[in-house]
């Protein structure tokens, strides 16, 4: 996909479903570490979007990522998704602490032309880079986690979407009382990913 | 994706990370204020915070630091000297260590924690907790404590904190030993990660083997000396671990290793074995001691310094002391700010003269318990928070808080009048509806009404309405029940005691009249006070009337009166005597009529305002001539023509002495009967003494009143309607014959809102209240048995005088005008005189006032002000010609004419307003020495204030009356003036480039005539206006007058 992209020659659909669910996989490990979901020690940098990121090793952790993102990059082809969030909970007492939101917009348009979109690639790169920057920087306000925390993702889907095999279905898993913090955007104008974070207001306790 | 909600981004590494998180919001604000450096707001929020910890004065302390400390971390996101944190949590350690309550407090336990970020040496910090059974019972203490050593690679000694924790039990429990679970996985993990990457590691740090440990050695040996090594500090917790881990990897072969576990080992003794470490550091306390000791040596005399020094001495050496640098320094932590133009070079931090604040806690501790010094100042608040407070700041919010108290009580005791007054009047109302029939109920609802309207202000004027409300009905009830008004004067006392009574004087006196009032068998005492006080009229009733009513018990009573405890009486000569210098003297005279509770001759003086309808009684009676007392008003008129100078002195006499005699209530002082009561009966003194003494006073009182300065309003209207009343006695022949003038002996209709009443031999229905005022109310009516064909009806006026004023003036005015009196003025109209007031009726008036039109239009058409200036000038024009002064011009009054209401008025009709009010007017034939014109409501408004000199003609009056209406008309807002040069000019600004010149010549001219005779200046004005009346005028006025319909449909009301 690389390959496909560095042509300069536009983006597809399928490229850009590629680009998206690229960025979830990064996107996702980041978070994982950032928030110390799995032990630091399980992670492993790769340099990707003109950055060090910070990639899983364990392998079934790994392995249910990929099966997510595979599904994922399927489903943002045929341009049915709507948001993917990352929920954060407490394992003990299975509470939402977190909840990462990332709003997929789809033009669906461009699945029935299939005409290439006039985007350079450096430009949907910046954009990411500034996203995941900033999935780095909301430690600057997001609260300590302080207990062991599990994480689960949930997809939007639309709704006559058939729920596959080992997927189920789910509540939104909101956070009551929540501070929201929206952070950046980007778009490969086929898709457009808008991200936001929510976690307990600091001063209810 | 705007730049607004992406700012922490730019300054993240400035955020310092919180356990709790932030607020976005408080964030975003912080770093935008940092940028915008506007610190005001949030240097307000931290001197309340400041004053709060001073002032607070409820039972939990804590929450006030804890509510701080939190606010300044979220304020402060970058942490730093600004934010003060650490010399914060200090203080609030230090603070709160006496309270021993606090100590299992998980808040306090996380001031402590948060305190040890700050320390140098948190485990010491830790230690000291543990010894000092802070936060033990915590599952968070022990989780810190552990992650702190953990930090640190003392797996061990972790873990025995964790198991401490879990031997006490800590809460929650269930934290504890998860995060005890979860620690051991950690240890696992490491110790296997370590052996599996042993050989990579022992390579790794054999090659730089040499550094750490030199580095760790040069530690201990001081960072002074070696100052190459001095800046390579290891800060970070991973820098660390990673740095214990190889060590600890490291270990069989070094020494390092050795040191270590003894480290461990002699650490571990505290946490078992707690040290008492009450007991002062060394560093600090050798240097008190050593003074103190030289102080002690120097007075060998001195017979307690031996014990005292040894007792020092003794508590000086502790069993365990932490671990202080020589070099360290005491440095006296002072909160003010060092200017930076004082401390702009840049110095190299010395580390070894930072000071460990765990150390100052502690010392601070062992102070308190040595302190022998006491400070003679509110020291403790003075730097109670970080801040300092001055002496002056504490003592500004002591008052603050004062006030607040006092007013919040005084909130609440006339909260608790009202409710009182509630009662009373509810119970009231429940005799009176038992005892009398429908048309007492009517009156006295009224009164309730008016009384309830009125409950939101306990003043002074309230409660003296509230009397006069009460005496009014009284008198229209009297003749029908003794008792009632006996109860309604009662009531009215009563109100009026409790009013008082919060004054600190008057609080014997209310005890008294309640006991009376509990007591039923003497309550009549409290009624004869009552009747005393207020001047009830002589007479009301046409024979023996002229007694003290307070004579007139029900028999029964009269043994009642008799069966008077003693010490009731003596209680009431025992009151202390109020201040009478005022009233002797006269000073009150330069005092508006607001309640001042110090001043009780603003009582005395509302007491002659409450009942001075009643002197209108009076003298009214005495004028008609079938008075069978007329010999009375001979006695009047007699005392009244002998001259004043000669009459004052005497009657002031009477009147002093009174005073001097009497010490009973306050309201027995204002008494006009004093002389007559101060027996115990009044009975044996004759009637005429008694008015003529009351006449006197009145007399005097209005010698005062004449100096008065102008803003004695209520007194000047009272003096001016005095005069009207004498220059209508006789009444005149032209209003006597008149053949719509009619004379009633009973009393005022009650007119009111939506009810139906009957005038003359018609009955009408009251549509609409026009204009009230103290002493008359216009209201619009229409005739009830009769088909309405167009918007017209009667304009009634009130007044609660029995002068007929009006319609004299309207007489004079039709004999004065001839021809010219047209339809400007109410042609149609019939006056009744009241036994105690006087009704006017004007037909054929439109239902719109002035007021309408500037109420409901935006702006109003041009053509519309042109034309009613225009009328309005012609108007004042032909009165003065008639030497009238209308005296007060109120859009309220003034009654569309037909030229604006009837949509079918002949174009050359003039008349666009009426004139039906002349409660102000002044004929200046009759009267044509006018002392001020401070009678005018005009010269109560500021513009008036500002524009009325003393030698001002009262024609002026007149003038500044339309400047008025103009200036409402134009700007929908009183006029405003202003003085430049000689100059008067109105504030407002006449933008209109068409007319703002014709307006602002039109302000010139009237508002600086002062002095010219006012016709030709209202005749050029008129000229000029004139002008405006081209052949187009017409066309454009009817345009506006239908649009103005329009509006008046919309919110007509028939």
């Amino acid at each position: 996909m690389a390959k496909q992209l560095s042509r300069e020659q536009g983006i597809t659909l399928r490229g850009s479903a590629e680009i998206v669910a690229e960025f979830f996989s990064y996107g996702i490990n980041s978070i994982l570490y950032q928030r110390g979901i799995y032990p630091s020690e399980t992670f492993t940098r790769v340099q990707k979007y003109g950055l060090t990121l910070l990639v899983t090793t364990d392998p079934e952790l790994k392995n249910y990522l990929n099966n997510v993102v595979e599904q994922l990059k399927d489903w943002l082809y045929k341009c049915l998704v709507q948001r993917l969030v990352v929920v954060i909970s407490s394992i003990e007492s299975s509470e939402v602490l977190e909840r990462w939101q990332f709003d997929i917009e789809c033009d669906r348009s461009a699945k029935d032309d299939g005409a290439p979109r006039e985007r350079s690639q450096k430009a949907i790169q910046d954009e990411i880079r500034s996203v995941i920057r900033q999935i780095t920087a909301s430690v600057t306000f997001l609260p300590l986690l302080e207990t062991t925390c599990a994480f689960d993702l949930l997809i939007y889907t639309d709704k006559d979407l058939a729920v596959p095999e080992k997927w189920e279905e789910s509540g939104p898993q909101f956070i009551a009382n929540s501070e929201e913090v929206r952070l950046r955007s980007f778009t490969t104008t086929i898709h457009k990913v808008s991200s936001m974070v929510a976690y307990r207001i600091p001063f209810l306790d | 994706m705007s730049q607004e909600w992406n700012e922490w981004e730019l300054s993240k590494e400035n955020v310092q990370p919180l356990r709790k998180g932030r607020v976005m919001s408080t964030l975003q604000e912080a770093l935008a204020q940092q940028e915008t450096s506007s610190h005001t707001a949030i240097q307000q929020q931290k001197q309340e915070f400041e004053s709060e910890i001073r002032f607070y004065s409820g039972d939990d302390p804590l929450d006030v630091w804890n509510r701080y400390i939190k606010w300044t971390e979220q304020t402060f996101p970058q942490g730093g000297k600004e934010s003060n944190l650490s010399a914060l949590l200090e203080r609030a350690v230090k603070t709160l260590n006496e309270q021993q309550r606090y100590y299992q407090d998980p808040r306090y336990l996380s001031l402590w924690l948060k305190f040890g970020n700050y320390c140098s040496e948190p485990l010491d910090l830790y230690n000291y907790l543990h010894s000092q059974e802070i936060g033990t019972s915590l599952a968070l203490f022990y989780v810190t404590w552990a992650e702190a050593l953990e930090a640190r690679g003392s797996y061990k000694k972790a873990d025995l904190i964790f198991q401490e924790g879990l031997l006490r039990k800590a809460e929650p429990l269930d934290k504890l030993q998860s995060h005890h679970r979860q620690f051991q996985a950690r240890v696992s993990r490491q110790t296997l990660q370590s052996l599996e990457e042993d050989d990579d590691e022992l390579e790794e740090s054999n090659l730089g083997a040499s550094e750490p440990q030199r580095s760790s050695l040069a530690e201990l040996k001081g960072k002074g000396k070696k100052k190459v090594k001095a800046p390579i500090s290891r800060v970070g917790d991973a820098l660390k671990r990673k740095f214990t881990s190889q060590r600890v990897s490291n270990c069989p072969g070094f020494a390092v290793f050795d040191e270590n576990s003894v480290v461990t080992a002699g650490a571990e003794l505290p946490v078992l074995t707690p040290q008492p470490w009450a007991a002062p550091p060394a560093t600090r306390a050798k240097e008190n001691e050593l003074k103190a000791l030289d102080m002690i040596s120097l007075l060998p005399f001195y017979p307690r310094s031996s014990t005292d020094s040894g007792a020092i001495l003794q508590s000086v050496l502790p069993g365990f002391t932490p671990y202080v640098e020589e070099s360290a320094q005491q440095q006296i932590m002072t909160p003010c700010k060092i200017e930076p133009s004082i401390n702009h070079v840049l110095s190299a931090r010395k580390p070894g003269k930072e000071e460990d604040p765990l150390q100052r806690v502690q010392n601070n501790q062992q102070d308190a318990q040595e302190k022998k010094e006491q400070p003679m100042y509110c020291k403790e608040k003075v730097y109670a928070g970080v801040e300092e407070f001055s002496l002056e700041e504490i003592r500004a919010e002591i008052y603050r808080k004062k006030a607040k108290k006092r007013r919040e009580e005084e909130l609440q005791a006339i909260a608790q009048k009202k409710t009182e007054i509630q009662r009373k009047f509810e119970e009231m109302e429940k005799v009176v509806k038992e005892k009398q029939d429908v048309q007492c109920q009517q009156s006295y609802g009224q009164v309730i009404s008016k009384v309830n309207h009125l409950h939101t202000e306990s003043s002074f004027v309230y409660i003296s309405l509230l009397i006069e409300l009460l005496l009014e009905s009284a008198v229209k009830q009297f003749q029908k029940s003794v008792n009632l008004i006996y109860l309604l004067v009662m009531e009215g006392a009563l109100i009026f005691v409790i009013y008082r009574g919060t004054d600190q004087k008057w609080q014997v006196n209310l005890k008294i009249c309640l006991n009376l009032f509990a007591g039923e068998l003497k309550w009549h005492v409290c009624v004869k006070l009552i009747f005393l006080s207020l001047s009830f009229p002589a007479g009301h009733t046409q024979t023996g009337a002229r007694r003290p009513l307070a004579i007139r018990k029900p028999s029964d009573s009269l043994t009642a009166k008799e069966n008077l405890p003693p010490e009731s009486c003596d209680e009431l000569n025992g009151i202390e005597p109020l201040t009478e210098d005022p009233i002797v003297t006269g000073s009150y005279k330069n005092k508006t009529l607001c309640p001042n509770p110090e001043d009780t001759c603003d009582f005395v003086r509302a007491a002659h305002l409450a009942s001075t309808p009643f002197h209108g009684i009076v003298e009214q009676r005495a004028q008609l001539p079938t008075d069978p007392e007329e010999a009375l008003k001979e006695e009047f008129s007699e005392s009244k023509s002998t001259s004043l100078s000669q009459q004052t002195p005497i009657s002031e006499g009477t009147y002093n002495e009174a005073l001097c005699i009497k010490k009973l209530s306050p309201i027995m002082e204002a008494s006009q009967e004093d002389t007559s009561s101060s027996g115990s009966s009044a009975s044996s003194v004759s009637s005429l003494t008694q008015i003529s003494t009351m006449k006197y006073l009145q007399i005097s009182e209005k010698l005062e009143l004449a100096q008065s300065p102008p803003d004695e309003i209520a007194i000047a209207t009272e003096d001016n309607a005095e005069q009207r009343k004498e220059l209508l006695y006789p009444l005149p022949e032209l209003l006597t014959t008149c053949p719509d003038f009619c004379l009633e002996t009973s009393s005022v209709p009650l007119i009111e809102l939506g009810k139906e009443i009957d005038l003359g031999n018609e009955t009408y229905c009251i549509k609409q209240e026009c204009w009230i005022s103290d002493d008359y109310k216009i209201f619009f009516a229409v005739q009830v048995n009769f088909a309405q064909v167009d918007s017209k009806g009667f304009a009634i006026k009130v007044f609660s005088q029995p002068v007929p004023w009006d319609f004299y003036i309207t007489l004079q005015l039709q004999d004065r005008l001839n021809t010219e009196f047209d339809q400007n003025f109410s042609e149609n109209c019939s006056c009744i005189l009241y036994r105690d007031g006087c009704v006017v009726l004007h037909r054929e008036i439109n239902h719109f006032t002035l007021w309408d039109i500037i109420q409901h239009c935006k702006t109003i058409p041009q053509e519309v002000i042109v034309l009613v200036v225009h009328n309005l000038l012609d108007v004042v024009l032909k009165l003065h010609k008639a030497e009238i002064i209308l005296g007060d011009l109120r859009p309220e009054v003034l009654f569309l004419g037909d030229r604006i209401c009837d949509s079918f008025a002949n174009a050359d009709l003039t008349s666009a307003l009426k004139i039906v009010d002349f409660s102000h007017s002044l004929d200046m034939k009759l009267q044509p020495r006018v002392t001020s014109l401070n009678s005018f409501p005009v010269a109560q408004t500021q513009y008036g204030q500002q524009m009325l000199a003393e030698c001002s003609l009262p024609y002026q009056v007149d003038l500044i009356g339309i400047a008025d209406i103009v200036h409402l008309m134009l700007f929908r807002e009183h006029l405003q003036v202003y003085q430049e040069g000689s100059q008067w000019k109105i504030k407002q600004c006449l933008s209109n480039p068409t007319d703002g010149d014709l307006w602002s010549q039109f302000f010139e001219k009237i508002l600086n005539a002062d002095g010219k005779s006012t016709v030709p200046l209202l005749m050029e004005l008129r000229e000029k206006l004139n002008g405006m009346f081209d052949s187009s005028f017409p066309e454009r006025l009817c345009d506006c007058l239908t649009s103005l319909e329009e509006l008046f449909k919309l919110e007509d009301i028939f």
